[in-house]
């Protein structure tokens, strides 16, 4: 049982009230939802950020150095969350559980070692992947993925790599597919 | 480079030192134009150069 708020085309607005302590909300015949329990805002899709960016300029970097990775081009980004242009980092505006997805892309004469890592706040949050006995001169992505929490309003996270080898370049030129990459969207509210 | 810089101070040193979360020593680079440099020294037996050995 509960007590239900209905919208209908031909009666307008009704409600039938009982004593469960459950509210529904229905729109036409059948479609009901039952307002959960909880304080919280509820989430619909258009307030939940996603975001997809990549990065397709080869840069050098240094070997042994967390280096952060360039995402320039946004594939989309719901909220306006993600920075492409100087900071390359994902800082969202709804507090919550974020499913963070992620790939660098590079390659490197006689690599040793390569780490993808995931930083929060400017530091280091979590090693998403490490990689041995990479081919020499060969393109390589590292994925890794993490769920994170994050505060809606300061927190922000970026992707580092660290490869260990020499002319070592992040990223692939020109491609739109064979890239670094950097997702996420929201998994749960706060 | 920085590491180049210190690898020939310390010669010692191997790639593990570097290892992220692992490691002693932290090389950073933000992609912000201002290059390389050490976020953190915490090696147990060699002193972080100095910006003169550096230079």
């Amino acid at each position: 049982m509960a007590s239900i708020i209905t919208a209908t085309v031909a009666s307008g607005l009704t409600q039938s009230a009982d004593n469960s302590g459950v509210l529904q909300l229905a729109s036409g015949t059948g479609n009901l939802v039952t307002v959960p329990s909880v304080t919280g805002t509820a989430m619909v899709s258009g307030n939940m950020p996603a975001f997809s960016a990549f990065g397709n300029v080869s840069y050098s970097i240094t070997t042994g150095v967390d280096t952060k990775v360039r995402f320039e081009t946004e594939r989309f980004d719901t909220a306006n969350c993600f920075d492409s242009t100087t900071n390359y980092r994902f800082t969202p505006n709804v507090a919550g559980y974020y499913q963070i997805n992620y790939i660098g892309r590079f390659q490197a004469t006689s690599p040793t070692i390569a780490y993808v890592m995931l930083y929060k706040n400017g530091s280091m949050y979590i090693v998403g992947n490490q990689i041995m006995g990479i081919a020499s001169g060969t393109n390589f992505d590292l994925p890794a993925s993490d769920l994170v929490y994050m505060n809606g309003t300061t927190d922000y996270l970026e992707v580092y790599i660290n490869v260990g080898g020499t002319s070592i370049l992040v990223n692939d030129n020109g491609t739109t597919t064979f890239v670094s990459s950097f997702s996420g969207y929201l998994a749960r509210a706060a | 480079m920085l590491y180049d810089k210190i690898k020939t101070i310390y010669p010692q040193l191997t790639i593990a030192d570097f290892a992220p979360a692992t490691g002693t020593i932290m090389l950073q680079n933000d992609s912000d134009g201002k290059g390389d440099y050490i976020a953190k020294w915490e090696h147990p037996t060699f002193p972080r150069p100095t910006d003169e050995e550096l230079a």
